[in-house]
C-alpha cells in the first residue's frame, strides 16, 4: 500500500501551550509563553519549566502521563469523528513515553529504603500506566497491535512511525499514535546533572542559548487508511507520507557531531515519500536549545535544505516534553500545513553564525504541501516524519 | 522471517553451549532467584565500549553480539542491520540507584551517568555503538506481550525493506526492590521450583533475569534455525510441540489447559519467571528444530496428566508453537517452522 494512502484524520494536543488544539493555536498566534516554576513536586532546583495547566483527580491512581495521553487521545478521536467506538475497525495503539515506563517514585523508594517495605499504590499506579496498554483499557479495546515506545526523546515520533508501518502492512485499519510525558523530578534532576538545563526560558537555535527547559504534555494523531476514512464519510486533508529512522552509534547522550545520523533519517524519509528537500514547506525541528543539539541539527538543516528554509522549534512554547515531543510536534506540523502558517520560533533572537541559518522570527505564512518533523534522542536516535496535505494537489 | 543467529545470557551462563547444557541438565534450584552472575557479563573484548554500562545493558549487549556472530552474515551487512529490543521493566536497578542519589545528595547532587543509563534505550544505543551499526534502533516496553510486539515490528521492517537484517531480542533484570515488589504482587515458590504444568489459578513464580537475541532476516539463505512469526494471522492450527510460558508471572494459568491434546513442555524452570520469557521459549524451540531433538521437561510435576516431554531424545520436528496467556488471559503465539517461512 502506498504511504500516501495513510491519512491523518484526528489531532489532539495538551501542553503548557494549551489544553487542546484550539488553545494551542491561540498561544502560537499571540506568541504567549507559559513557562514558570514547577508546582507538581518539590525540588531544590530553580529551573523554569513548562507545566500543563490541568489538574487530574487523584482517585484514578494513574500516572499523570496517562491522564495527559487520554486527554489528547480523546480530543483526537473526537476530531476524527468517532463518537461511539470504532465498530469493526482493526485498531492499533502505539505511544511513546519516557517517564511512564519507569517506577521512579521517590516517595515509594524512600520508604522502601528506610523500612524495606512500602505500600503498593505507587507500584499499582506504574503497572496501570503502561501508556499503550492503558489507553486501550481506557478506550475499552484490546488491540492486537499495541505497544509503548521508549526511544527517549524521539519516542513520540517513532511511535507514529511504527503506526505507519503497521498500516502500510495492512495489520490495522486505524492507529492511535503519539506520545505523552509528565514533568517529573527524576528527569529534571538528571538533565540538571548533565548541565543542559537553562535557568531562563529556552532559546532554540539562538546564538546565546543556554539549554533546555523541561515540559510535559501529550500529542496524539489518528492514522487511518484513506479508504477507511472515506468509507465513513471523512474527507482527509492530511497524510503521513513517510518515516525515517537512523542511529548515530556514537555516544549515549551527545549527538554525532557531523549530524550524519539525522541526515540519514531525513534521506530515508525523502526516499520513502518520493520527494526532494525542495518540496518541503517547513521543518518543525527538534531544537531543544542545548548547545550541542541545535548546532548539529541546525547545520544538517542548512546543509540539506539550504539557507531559505523556513523552520522553527516549538519547544519555546512547550519546553522539552521528552517522550511527548514527537507526538506534539507531529500535531504542530499538521496544524502548520492545515492553517497555512507557523508561529515564531519562540525565544530566538540572534543567529548563531556557526549554524548559519535562522528559524522564523515571526508568525509566517506557509506555501507548500509537505512538512517535516524531526526528533533527536539520547542514545543517538534520529527520526523524521514527512506529513503532507491535499494529495490531489501533489 | 528466518532466524540466522541466536545469543543468550541467562542464569546458567552465556551462549548456546550453556543452553544445550541446561536443557540436558534440567532444573537446578535457583539461589534464591534466577540471577546472571557478574562473571558471566565480563567480556573485556566485546564490552570494550560498554565499560560504564550497567548489568542490564551488558546482558543484552552480549546476547546481541553473540546472535550476530552466530549468524555468519557478512561484515558489510551490518550497515543494513536494525535493532529492536523488548523489555517489560527496563533498567530499574539503575533507576533505583539514581533515586538513591536523589535521596542522599539532593536534586543537585545526582550522577549524570546513572541518569543517562536509566533510560530504557541506553541498551540499544550501546549495542549500536558496539557493533558500529547505523540502522534503525527501537526499544519497546509492555507488560503483556512486549517480545511478540518486537517480533511483529521486525517482520514489518523486513517487509517494507527498512533493513535486511534485524537483531531482535529482550532483556529484563532482577533486583532487590523488584524482588520485594514481586513478593507483594505475586506468589513466590518457596521451594524455588516453578511448576509449569500445575496450571493453577494462583501459580507460583521465581523471578529471573536475562537476555535472548535473534538475528532475523527474510533471506532464506541465512535460515540457520527455522522460520518464525508472531503475527496473529500466521496462526498454525497443527503443531508438533507446544512450549508453554506458564511461569507464574501472569496470574491465572488455567487457560493453558485448553491445549491439553498437544505434546507440550515448558522451560520456565530453566530460565525462571520473567515477563519476556517468550523470547527464551522461542530460543529453546529454535534450538530444538535445528537439532531435531526433544528435551525433557525440566520439572515433571504433572497433576493434570498432560502429554509432557519426559525424555531427551532425537525426534523429527517440523513445527513448534510457543504459547503464552498474558495477564488479560489472551492467547499469544510465536510459530516456529523448520525450513521456509
Amino acid at each position: 500500500m502506498p504511504s500516501s494512502d495513510i491519512a491523518i484524520t484526528g489531532l489532539g494536543a495538551i501542553s503548557a501551550c494549551g489544553n487542546n488544539v484550539s488553545e494551542t493555536l491561540l498561544n502560537f498566534s499571540s506568541g504567549k509563553r507559559n513557562g514558570g516554576k514547577v508546582t507538581l513536586f518539590k525540588t531544590e532546583l530553580d529551573y523554569p519549566v513548562f507545566q500543563a495547566k490541568i489538574d487530574f483527580p487523584q482517585s484514578a491512581n494513574t500516572m499523570r502521563s496517562l491522564s495527559l495521553a487520554t486527554t489528547a487521545a480523546s480530543e483526537a478521536i473526537t476530531d476524527a469523528g468517532f463518537t461511539n467506538g470504532f465498530g469493526k475497525l482493526r485498531i492499533g495503539i502505539c505511544l511513546g513515553t519516557t517517564v511512564a515506563s519507569q517506577l521512579n517514585d521517590t516517595d515509594f523508594y524512600q520508604q522502601y529504603r528506610t523500612q524495606k517495605t512500602a505500600p503498593m499504590n505507587s507500584v499499582d499506579r506504574y503497572l496501570k500506566s503502561n501508556l499503550a496498554q492503558a489507553l486501550g483499557e481506557f478506550l475499552k479495546i484490546r488491540p492486537h497491535f499495541c505497544t509503548t515506545i521508549v526511544n527517549a526523546c524521539s519516542s513520540g515520533t517513532d511511535a507514529i512511525g511504527v503506526g505507519l508501518c503497521w498500516l502500510n502492512q495492512d495489520y490495522c485499519d486505524l492507529v492511535i499514535a503519539g506520545g505523552a510525558d509528565e514533568l517529573n523530578r527524576v528527569p529534571l534532576d538528571g538533565f540538571g546533572a548533565l548541565s543542559v538545563v537553562s535557568k531562563t526560558l529556552c532559546a532554540p537555535f539562538d546564538l546565546n542559548r543556554t539549554g533546555l527547559n523541561l515540559g510535559e504534555g501529550a500529542g496524539i494523531i489518528i492514522l487511518e487508511k484513506s479508504a477507511t476514512a472515506r468509507n465513513r464519510g471523512k474527507n482527509p486533508e492530511l497524510f503521513l507520507k513517510s518515516y525515517g529512522l537512523a542511529a548515530d552509534a556514537y555516544h549515549l547522550t551527545a549527538p554525532r557531531p557531523d549530524g550524519s545520523g539525522l541526515e540519514q533519517a531525513l534521506e530515508q524519509a525523502f526516499e520513502k515519500a518520493k520527494i526532494l528537500p525542495k518540496d518541503i514547506a517547513f521543518v518543525n525541528a527538534h531544537g531543544t536549545a542545548t548547545k550541542d543539539n541545535d548546532l548539529v541539527e541546525g547545520k544538517v538543516l542548512a546543509r540539506v535544505f539550504g539557507p531559505k528554509l523556513k523552520f522553527l522549534s516549538t519547544k519555546g512554547f512547550t519546553g522539552h516534553t521528552l517522550g511527548a515531543a514527537g507526538g506534539l510536534e507531529a500535531v504542530f506540523s499538521c496544524l502548520g500545513l492545515r492553517e497555512g502558517w507557523i508561529p515564531a520560533s519562540a525565544g530566538f533572537l540572534n543567529m548563531d553564525p556557526e549554524i548559519g541559518i535562522a528559524p522564523v522570527k515571526q508568525k509566517t505564512q506557509i506555501n507548500g504541501n509537505y512538512a517535516i518533523s524531526t526528533s533527536l534522542a539520547f542514545g543517538g536516535n534520529n527520526a523524521a516524519l514527512v506529513i503532507s496535505k491535499h494529495p490531489a494537489l501533489i | 522471517m528466518h532466524i540466522a543467529g541466536m545469543g543468550i545470557v541467562f542464569n546458567r551462563g552465556r551462549g548456546l553451549a550453556n543452553l544445550e547444557k541446561a536443557l540436558i541438565e534440567g532444573w537446578i534450584m535457583p539461589n534464591p532467584v534466577y540471577q546472571v552472575s557478574t562473571e558471566v557479563v565480563t567480556d573485556k573484548q566485546v564490552l570494550k565500549e560498554t565499560r560504564r554500562a550497567d548489568h542490564f545493558t551488558k546482558m543484552a549487549t552480549l546476547a546481541a553480539f553473540d546472535a550476530l556472530a552466530d549468524s555468519g552474515i557478512p561484515e558489510q551487512s551490518k550497515q543494513k542491520l536494525g535493532i529492536i529490543l523488548a523489555t517489560a521493566l527496563g533498567p530499574h536497578v539503575t533507576t533505583f540507584n539514581f533515586l538513591d542519589d536523589v535521596l542522599t545528595y539532593g536534586d543537585s547532587g545526582v550522577s549524570p551517568t546513572l541518569f543517562s543509563h536509566s533510560v530504557h534505550n541506553a541498551v540499544t544505543s550501546y549495542i549500536a555503538l558496539n557493533l558500529q551499526t547505523r540502522g534503525p534502533t527501537l526499544t519497546m516496553t509492555q507488560f503483556a506481550n512486549s517480545f511478540h510486539q518486537a517480533l511483529i515490528l521486525a517482520e514489518c521492517w523486513l517487509k517494507e525493506k527498512r533493513c535486511e537484517y534485524i537483531l531482535v531480542g529482550s532483556v529484563d533484570q532482577t533486583g532487590k526492590v523488584m524482588e520485594y515488589i514481586c513478593s507483594q504482587k505475586l506468589n513466590i515458590a518457596t521451594d524455588g521450583k516453578i511448576k509449569p504444568f500445575n496450571l493453577s489459578k494462583t501459580p507460583e513464580c521465581v523471578p529471573a533475569e536475562g537476555s535472548a537475541f535473534f538475528l532475523v532476516t527474510d533471506n532464506l539463505k541465512y535460515n540457520k534455525y527455522c522460520a518464525l512469526s508472531a503475527l496473529p494471522q500466521s496462526i498454525q492450527t497443527e503443531t508438533d510441540l507446544c512450549i508453554l510460558d506458564s511461569d507464574g508471572m501472569c496470574g491465572n494459568e488455567e487457560p493453558y489447559r485448553k491445549i491439553n491434546s498437544y505434546r507440550m513442555t515448558s522451560y520456565a524452570p530453566i530460565f525462571g519467571s520473567l515477563l519476556t520469557l517468550s523470547s527464551f521459549s522461542c530460543l529453546a524451540g529454535a534450538w530444538m528444530l535445528k537439532n531435531q531433538k526433544l528435551y525433557a521437561s525440566p520439572v515433571k510435576d504433572n497433576p493434570h496428566n498432560l502429554n509432557i516431554l519426559t525424555k531427551t531424545e532425537p525426534f523429527l520436528i517440523h513445527k513448534i508453537k510457543c504459547l503464552r496467556y498474558n495477564c488479560y488471559q489472551e492467547e499469544l503465539a510465536i510459530h516456529l517452522r523448520k525450513g521456509e517461512a
